[in-house]
């Protein structure tokens, strides 16, 4: 029997012709995980550190720029309008993952009841997600069009207004309808994992507290949230990551209007870097999503190691 | 039989090795063919391929395509045309300008030959060719086509923009012609308004219609952006603090308040639903109404941009050929869009276009297009009012940022949402001097 030293540096008795194999094994798994990791360079680490690098230059389109260092920041930081786009993203993601948070939840208890037809509801639940984004939001950019919506037409004849909504006139109601398309979005993200994380809470425990004369308010908030705590940690941490970087149905709904009322990040980034030109500032416009995300991503991390 | 046997009797060993070699095999195939067709793309017969917009009239798009068959024929050099979505045309240009590779000739518009001047060819052979044959260039075309005197794209023409109106509702309250100021216009409109038919001009989102709209407005008051030598920003003004006054009683008494909402293509609608009675568009509008609602067109005209203190004044979307300097085929790119600008394939061209397209050339301005229907008349007028924004100055990179950030349209908006005047001029002319601060 050979004696070789385990990752742990203790040392095991193995096979005479085990050694060798679990030597080479690691080079094996190095070998097999380096496309993955090449593909993570090119992709992902190249592009963002040439963003960074970008940000820092006043470069316009087709020319090479010179170093400004952090001068494009300094001047986002006085621009009116960069101000109003922080805070339209602000409002917008704060919103959106509130409600899809409550609304999600409500969802997936009412899916974890037994009722006739639940698996088809719980596949059809899915539909909003998994249906392309361009494809769903200019449905909506129909059903809130400012002549023929068909949602002021309904309200309209049930009485509910008197006069119609202007969806995409009005600053205000602008935000409400990408808040409603965002919310409506990602829904079923929410509704879904929540229900998994459901699901593994054992029965006994609701028994128990039955037993003991708890009601239902009680047993949700005393065993239910605490239990779901990391599965909503997470899915509040990816729709945080995806919202603040979304750029499709603000894009198509609304493209930043009506008077920059709608304006978020990835809108101003794409008018500024390739309407207007200016990669250099667009650049730094998108890069400001990073500070912002680690401090989430971190906030969140340590709310879920504390469990 | 016999066979299957003997294959079943075969060690599972030597199917794993020929799996293995399969593998080995295709990736090197696979490998080695794509080598091969980048080998055999730098070589072989002259192609261009060329980027372009995709017209709102189909029709326009098929006379390009059978030209550059017939040209492909005749000279033997491969053309390929791909058309995009014109709001898909400047993120795409930027990443072909960003990467140095892409097609060889390029749909500019606008400011687009200035934007891009470092990364495209100079064509002043072939501009100067042209003009001297077809009567000269308009001036629009120079301001356009030339950065630093010298021909950076081949103006291509120009989809003039004029006010579009129901002369059987004007006719109703009391107008024979179209007005021809802007505070007839605005009697006029509040008289429209009345009876239900309000005009329409959008102060949303919209690249193309707001900011045709609103430029020609802010200089017929005699506002500008910036002064002539297009660096000094001149927008604080009490002619554009007239031009502002006006648009809020414009919007206030005449106008329907669905125009915060329009994006371009929402006032056609509106128009050919009967919601609006005078809107600014190109001659689509119209052309639309020939096969969505015939009964239209017979009451649809076409008008010029009213008259103010300043003059009459026009902003249409001009459009360029541009070639890339990273080209492999030059020579035969140059050669191919003055082909195409030459009369025998241009007039075939706009005559498909029934008004959406002017010609930038002096000898187009008497195309048989113009004489198909007399409602085109007063579209044949309109690019000779048409200056680009940054007027007075020259059309530069900081007057283009302007436009699509929609800092005029804006101000303007937020006047018609209740901001006061000296207010909504302020924040305009901040935002243009952080623009007009950057090189």
């Amino acid at each position: 029997m050979a004696v070789i030293a385990d990752t742990a540096g203790q040392e095991v008795m193995v096979r005479p012709w085990l050694g060798p194999f679990l030597r080479r094994e690691a080079l094996t798994g190095y070998a097999l995980l380096s496309p993955a990791v090449f593909l993570l360079a090119v992709l992902l680490a190249y592009p963002f550190v040439l963003a960074v690098y970008i940000s820092l230059t006043d470069r316009v389109l087709g020319e090479p720029g010179t170093f400004v260092w952090i001068r494009n920041f300094l001047k986002l930081f006085q621009d009116p309008l960069f101000r109003q786009t922080v805070w339209n993203s602000f409002v917008y993601t704060v919103t959106t993952v509130f409600l899809k948070l409550t609304l999600g939840l409500t969802l997936a208890l009412l899916l974890n009841q037994e009722f006739p037809l639940r698996n088809v509801v719980r596949g059809a639940l899915l539909l909003p997600w998994v249906v392309p984004t361009s494809l769903s939001v200019l449905t909506w950019l129909w059903m809130f069009d400012s002549l023929f919506s068909v949602v002021n037409y309904i309200l309209l004849g049930l009485g509910l207004i008197s006069k119609k909504i202007p969806w995409l006139g009005s600053p205000f109601w602008a935000m409400v309808s990408v808040v409603i398309v965002n919310t409506w979005r990602g829904l079923p993200f929410f509704a879904v994992s929540l229900l998994a994380g459901l699901m593994t809470i054992p029965r006994e425990l609701y028994e128990a507290a039955e037993s003991d004369g708890a009601k239902s308010l009680a047993c949700f908030w005393f065993i239910t949230l605490p239990l779901l705590r990391p599965v909503i940690a997470v899915v509040v941490l990816f729709s945080t990551i995806w919202t603040f970087a979304d750029f499709q149905i603000v894009y198509i709904l609304t493209h930043g209007g009506p008077i920059n009322a709608t304006q978020i990040f990835a809108t101003m980034a794409y008018d500024v870097a390739l309407v207007a030109g200016r990669i250099g500032e667009g650049s730094a416009i998108s890069l400001f999503l990073f500070p912002a995300l680690l401090v989430v991503i971190i906030g969140l991390l340590h709310y879920l190691r504390r469990e | 039989m016999k066979q299957e046997k003997s294959a079943m009797q075969r060690p599972t060993v030597s199917r794993a090795i020929s799996r293995r070699k399969f593998l080995g095999v295709t990736a090197g195939a696979t490998s080695a063919l794509s080598f091969g067709t980048f080998i055999r793309s730098g070589l072989g017969a002259a192609k261009i391929n060329i980027l372009t917009w995709s017209n709102t009239l189909k029709a326009m798009d098929d006379v390009l395509r059978e030209q550059a068959a017939a040209y492909t024929k005749a000279k033997g050099v491969e053309i390929s045309l791909e058309f995009i979505n014109q709001q898909d045309l400047p993120a795409k240009t930027a990443a072909i300008v960003e990467t140095g590779a892409g097609p060889d000739v390029i749909n500019l518009w606008a400011n687009g030959a200035h934007l891009f001047a470092k990364a495209l060819m100079d064509v002043d052979d072939v501009a100067n060719d042209l003009g001297k044959r077809l009567k000269g260039w308009t001036n629009i075309a120079q301001d356009i086509g030339m950065v630093e005197k010298r021909w950076k794209a081949v103006p291509w023409g120009i989809i003039p923009i004029a006010l579009t109106y129901r002369d059987d509702w004007l006719k109703e309250v009391g107008y024979s012609t179209f007005p021809d100021t802007w505070d007839e216009l605005l009697v006029a409109s509040k008289k429209l308004k009345e009876k239900g038919h309000p005009v329409g001009f959008s102060l949303g989102r919209a690249i193309g219609d707001a900011n045709q709209f609103h430029y020609p407005l802010l200089w017929a008051f005699g506002g500008k952006e910036v002064e002539k030598d297009g660096k000094t920003v001149a927008i604080n003004s009490p002619a554009t603090a007239k031009a502002v006054d006006y648009r809020r009683q414009l919007f206030q008494g005449g106008e329907t308040e669905d125009v915060f909402a329009w994006d371009d293509a929402a006032n056609n609608r509106a128009f050919l639903a009967g919601a609006v009675s005078i809107t600014v568009n190109a001659a689509s509008i119209y052309w639309a109404a020939r096969k969505d609602a015939p009964h239209l067109r017979e009451v649809t005209n076409h008008a010029l941009f009213p008259k103010g203190a300043a003059g009459r004044f026009g902003y249409s979307s001009p459009i360029l050929l541009g070639i890339f300097k990273f080209s492999k085929f030059q020579k035969e790119a140059k050669a191919f869009v003055k082909w195409l600008m030459e009369p025998k394939q241009y007039s075939a061209w706009i005559g498909f276009g029934e008004g959406m397209m002017a010609g930038l050339l002096n000898y187009y301005e008497d195309d048989p297009v113009w004489k198909k229907d007399p409602k085109l008349e007063t579209i044949r007028q309109i690019p000779k009012y048409v200056r680009m924004p940054g007027y007075p100055g020259p059309p530069s990179r900081q007057a283009q940022e302007a436009l699509v950030k929609f800092v005029i349209v804006n101000m303007f908006a937020r006047a018609c949402k209740g901001m006061a005047t000296a207010e909504t001029i302020k924040v305009a002319e901040d935002d243009l001097k952080t623009l007009y601060a950057k090189t």
